[in-house]
């Protein structure tokens, strides 16, 4: 069974609520990647995301932008990160992983995703396709990775149930109107939506783009199945980078992880 | 606003090219308007409106002029000049925006947000805000404020903002990206004015069918000059708006050839260069499928030219459908070729025209061999040169 969903099932059944963590590839550099991946998994992050980085990511606040162009200054693509995955996978076979990232660089290694070496990538998640659309008809599939479709507070009731029914790793729910690491969460207008999305979907609903605080951690992990941090954590990385000190990362994962369980 | 064919299909796809590949928010904004579209396009009062502020504001129709020293020059066919240059603000792009300030009015918009390039279209959008009072925001490259610093300041006197993107290449894609986050993040209130065909469905066709009153005047001013249709028409491509404006309607007058050319920077050959129907392949950029300049990762390549408005790595999907249905052909000219045209143009007509413009000028030197006297060759000048001033003179060697 692949992996995210054992986990996702697993969390669900324990009653607890899924920690997302999100890094960009190759930010600062390939081997701290994966020492950071390895110390995310260890201070309580269920799944990892990691960012394909791509010159116009348009759905990315400064935080994020600014990590895909240091990254992208490493010749970080799609081949480096499955060569990253793999030396990742011989520590931890465990940790569902997730790509995310944009479609023209998927399409442009449908190959490397089709072979999937070793199913060690679970899930691909593409931010610029409309959440109905598959991605297998833009050649984008493998037999043991699954997809994960946005759904933000301005998506049609229709398309709800189109996006919810589409996704087979989880929905992600977009907290807010925005990029990556604004603020603003409307909690009232957020738990209207997700139950909305309970309704249709069969995997579970997780929320993510504006959580800063372990307070806004705490009302989000509320009313989903989990959350995802991003912006936090790549400030956080960004920050620890030159020194190579990234302890407080992991603390915060710790306190966050307490606060939502 | 006639249709000359079904496309794009109703998913935004011609052929296999366009589509909406925004993130989730957009979506409904999109739609939204993509409605709005369709129920105001056959309205009698809009289209009524449309074409006063047209005819009012901007001052069309724009004249067909018959460039006289120019055909002497190549000694070959007449050489015609659609004069987008002489519209309010300097270029073909105030007929886009008179058109979408309408919707934005229509959709109760407060505020307006746009992308620039060469300034043109920060300027056209900053006009038609200022004329309805609304709160106007222009992106712009920090490298295209820098050589674009003439609308730069324009821009300001007309009451908008600037805001210089420092992000990725510096112009004019990362303006649009710039463009694009604003809107995620303030989509309910706010109108975003695309200034080409490019983007997501519905910006491609809607900006189309606004400039396509550009070859919809050809149609009857070459009739009433020269008792025929044109045997080409040429035009410059960045995202490639007025070309398919002035095409659009020509699409089914198979005696006319229609070129647009791209910019070729420091030569195709260099790499260096922003000319995708050219030396690109097929990607995702900015919401559309179309061709793209991309390296062998798929990121999208840094692109060069002396031409702000051109400098792009992407093209509106339907020129990549028509390039590939062999209805259109694209070429494209070097930054020399273009300013040795900018000045001939100046000095043989009496029109300094925009370095844009200035490409489809160029490649007059290869086309014009392939004609005969009895042949009519228009070309459609975009834009006026006075913005460019300052960076033909520096190249040039002179202070200002
Ligand atoms: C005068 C002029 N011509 C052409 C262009 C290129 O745009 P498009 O290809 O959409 O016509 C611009 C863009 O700024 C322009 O200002």
């Amino acid at each position: 069974m692949n992996r995210l969903t054992k986990k996702l099932s697993k969390i669900k059944s324990n009653d607890k609520k899924a920690l997302v963590g999100y890094l960009v590839a190759g930010d600062p550099d390939i081997e701290t990647t994966v020492e950071l991946m390895k110390l995310f998994s260890s201070s309580g992050v269920d799944i990892i995301e990691i960012g394909v980085p791509f010159t116009d990511p348009i759905a990315e606040g400064p935080i994020i932008q600014k990590a895909h162009d240091r990254a992208l200054k490493k010749d970080i693509s799609l081949v480096s990160i499955f060569q990253m995955i793999e030396k990742y996978r011989e520590f931890d076979d465990v940790t569902p992983l997730v790509l995310m990232g944009y479609l023209n660089t998927f399409i442009y290694h449908k190959k490397l995703i089709e072979n999937n070496q070793n199913n060690a990538v679970d899930s691909i998640l593409v931010v610029d396709i409309p959440g109905e659309l598959k991605l297998e008809d833009y050649g984008v599939k493998s037999n043991n990775i699954n997809t994960i479709s946005l759904i933000s507070p301005t998506t049609k009731k229709d398309r709800v149930k189109l996006i919810a029914e589409n996704s087979t790793g989880f929905v992600y729910y977009v907290t807010l109107r925005g990029v990556t690491g604004s603020s603003n969460l409307n909690i009232d207008e957020i738990k209207i939506n997700i139950e909305e999305i309970k309704r249709h979907a069969s995997v579970p609903t997780l929320a993510g783009f504006g959580i800063k605080s372990i307070e806004d951690a705490k009302l989000l992990a509320d009313c989903s199945d989990g959350i995802i941090i991003g912006s936090s954590l790549v400030q956080m990385i960004e920050q620890g980078s030159e020194k190579k000190e990234f302890d407080r990362i992991g603390k915060y994962i710790t306190e966050i992880k307490k606060a939502i369980s | 606003m006639e249709s000359n064919n079904n496309l794009p299909d109703k998913n935004g796809f011609f052929g296999e090219y366009g589509g909406k590949f925004v993130p989730e928010t957009l979506m409904y904004a999109l739609e939204e308007l993509e409605n709005t579209y369709n129920k105001l396009k056959d309205n009698n009062e809009f289209k009524k409106q449309f074409y006063k502020d047209l005819s009012e504001f901007v001052g069309r129709p724009s004249p067909l002029y018959f460039a006289e020293r120019l055909t002497k020059h190549y000694g070959s066919g007449s050489i015609w000049l659609k004069r987008e240059d002489l519209n309010h603000t300097g270029a073909h792009k105030i007929n886009n925006t008179i058109g979408q300030i309408l919707l934005a009015k229509y959709m109760g918009k407060k505020r307006i947000i746009a992308e620039t390039g060469a300034g043109q279209h920060g300027v056209a959008t900053a006009t038609v805000a200022a004329r309805l009072g609304l709160e106007c925001h222009i992106y712009m490259g920090a490298e295209d404020v820098q050589r674009q610093s003439l609308n730069v300041y324009r821009i300001k006197l007309l009451g908008a903002q600037v805001h210089s993107v420092d992000s990725g290449s510096a112009t004019l894609k990362d303006a649009l990206n710039e463009a694009l986050r604003d809107w995620v993040t303030n989509v309910d209130d706010t109108y975003y004015i695309i200034g080409s065909v490019t983007g997501p469905h519905p910006y491609p066709m809607i900006v189309r069918d606004f400039n396509s009153v550009v070859g919809e005047e050809l149609i009857e001013q070459s009739k009433e000059s020269f008792n025929t249709m044109p045997d080409a028409i040429v035009a410059c491509v960045g995202g490639g708006s007025n070309a398919m404006g002035a095409f659009y309607p020509f699409i089914n007058i198979n005696q006319t050839r229609l070129i647009g050319v791209e910019a070729a920077g420091n030569g195709l050959q260099t790499g260096e260069h922003a000319a995708p129907l050219n030396d690109g392949s097929p990607g995702v950029l900015h919401g559309a499928l179309s061709y793209l300049m991309q390296d062998e990762a798929g990121q999208v390549k840094a692109t060069k030219s002396v031409s702000a408005g051109l400098d792009y790595p992407g093209v509106g999907p339907e020129h990549s459908w028509l390039k590939d249905s062999g209805r259109a052909e694209y070429v494209a000219v070097d930054d020399d070729e273009a300013l040795e045209a900018f000045h001939q143009v100046s000095e043989l007509e009496g029109i300094i025209p925009a370095l844009e413009t200035a490409h489809a000028f160029a490649y007059l030197e290869t086309l014009m061999k392939e004609f005969d006297d009895q042949s009519n060759i228009i070309v459609n000048v975009s834009g006026r040169g006075d913005k460019d001033i300052n960076t033909v003179a520096e190249i040039d060697g002179i202070k200002i």
